[in-house]
């Protein structure tokens, strides 16, 4: 478990503006879909944006990071995709 | 047993047999994620339209709804309510205007109230409210909703009345595809009073409405709408939670998996080109989280 913590601690540190970043998008995506309540459109496209986000934020860190390759950004579109598609059904039950 | 172990290692924790990365973060399970996730989405489209789900769009139904407003009422030894068929019309035909006329709202566009559609069922009422809700997912949400707002609140837990109906109808509201929940309380005009609790007074002579909060509307749009279903007869339907259990166990499948990848790649030191799981977990803790906000809609 002190592993777990020390990485998690030195991997937020290295990176604290970027995480940062994502939380703040994280906690206005939720502040998003809690004004629009019921407003599926409007939940769709809040939940379209922030997945985009994810994709992007992940190209982003990467590139900084000097570490991008072509198997990470699939990475992120793939896991952001299937959440998009999942959630979609929740938000369009017709 | 071994073979067990083995294999709940392969798909979770990163070691020789799955190139040190949890099988279940391969780039080829997150393409079967994908595709599952697609094919959910048109399964379901293709078995509500060959009528497999009953023709709803979601989990709320009236056997349910009125089971929890007993039972919110009974908690507070109020007396229960009993289902009465003209209140239920009298809900239908006001969701059905909704529809008809495009408003979200107590009042019409054109001046319509909720009374006038409880008198034109045929019940005379001494007492009369009405609750609405609008894309909720489930029929405890509706409910607990409610309870929550203090207007909402009052009216569903007004010991005056005797009768309840409920109308749960699917249809298109400002162009979007929306479930509406009416529902409609009264007590009938010279009824004997039989409220729980309470002693017998003398009978109203002037006809007592409890107007709810007015909410502004927008101009009347004549957008004929085809309402797709209502719930008349009292059903239940698990669908949609089945389908919010399975998303469940997949975050949490893939959460657990990040968490282990992640510690066991920490622990062995493994340098891998690999996305952040850090991001990933906030990601679907986010998206989670949202999932349940969703499946709230609103009330007026």
């Amino acid at each position: 478990m002190n592993i777990l913590v020390k990485h998690l601690k030195t991997e937020v540190k290295k990176h604290a503006f970027d995480y940062l970043l994502f939380f703040t998008a994280g906690v206005v995506f939720l502040m998003g879909l809690n004004i629009f309540r019921g407003e599926r459109l409007l939940e769709f496209i809040i939940l379209l944006s922030f997945v985009s986000f994810y994709i992007i934020w992940g190209i982003y860190h990467h590139i900084i990071e000097d570490s991008l390759h072509l198997k990470i950004v699939l990475e992120y579109i793939l896991i952001g995709f299937a959440i998009l598609f999942l959630i979609k059904v929740l938000i369009f039950p017709f | 047993m071994k073979q067990i172990i083995d294999t709940v290692h392969h798909f979770f924790i990163p070691r020789h047999t799955n190139n040190f990365t949890a099988k279940l973060l391969h780039h080829d399970f997150l393409t079967i994620y994908l595709i599952v996730a697609i094919l959910f989405g048109a399964g379901i489209k293709h078995m509500q339209q060959s009528g497999n789900i009953l023709g709803y769009a979601t989990d709320v139904t009236v056997q349910k709804l009125y089971e929890l407003t007993n039972a919110e009422r009974s908690k507070i030894n109020l007396n229960t309510l009993n289902y009465n068929d003209e209140l239920a019309a009298a809900a239908r035909q006001k969701a059905q205007d909704m529809f008809a006329k495009d408003y979200w709202s107590h009042y019409g566009p054109e001046g319509e109230t909720p009374w006038q559609f409880i008198l034109a069922s045929g019940y005379q009422y001494e007492y009369a409210g009405e609750n609405l809700a609008k894309n909720f997912m489930f029929s405890d949400g509706v409910v607990k909703a409610w309870l929550d707002s203090t207007t909402h609140r009052d009216n569903l837990l007004r010991k005056e009345y005797s009768d309840v109906g409920f109308a749960v109808v699917n249809g298109v509201l400002n162009g979007e595809e929306t479930t509406l929940v009416v529902q409609m309380f009264g007590k009938p005009l010279y009824a004997n009073d039989t409220v729980a609790g309470g002693t017998p007074k003398p009978e109203a002579e002037k006809v007592v409405a409890q107007k709810p909060n007015i909410v502004e509307q927008p101009a009347a749009k004549p957008i004929v709408s085809e309402v797709l279903a209502y719930d008349a007869t009292p059903q239940q339907s698990s669908f949609f939670s089945t389908y919010l259990n399975i998303n469940m166990v997949f975050f949490a499948m893939l959460m657990i998996a990040l968490i282990l990848d992640f510690y066991f790649a920490a622990k062995l030191n493994l340098i891998r080109v690999r996305g952040k799981n850090l991001i990933h977990f906030l990601f679907l803790g986010f998206i989670a989280i949202g999932a349940f906000i969703i499946i709230q809609g609103s009330i007026t």
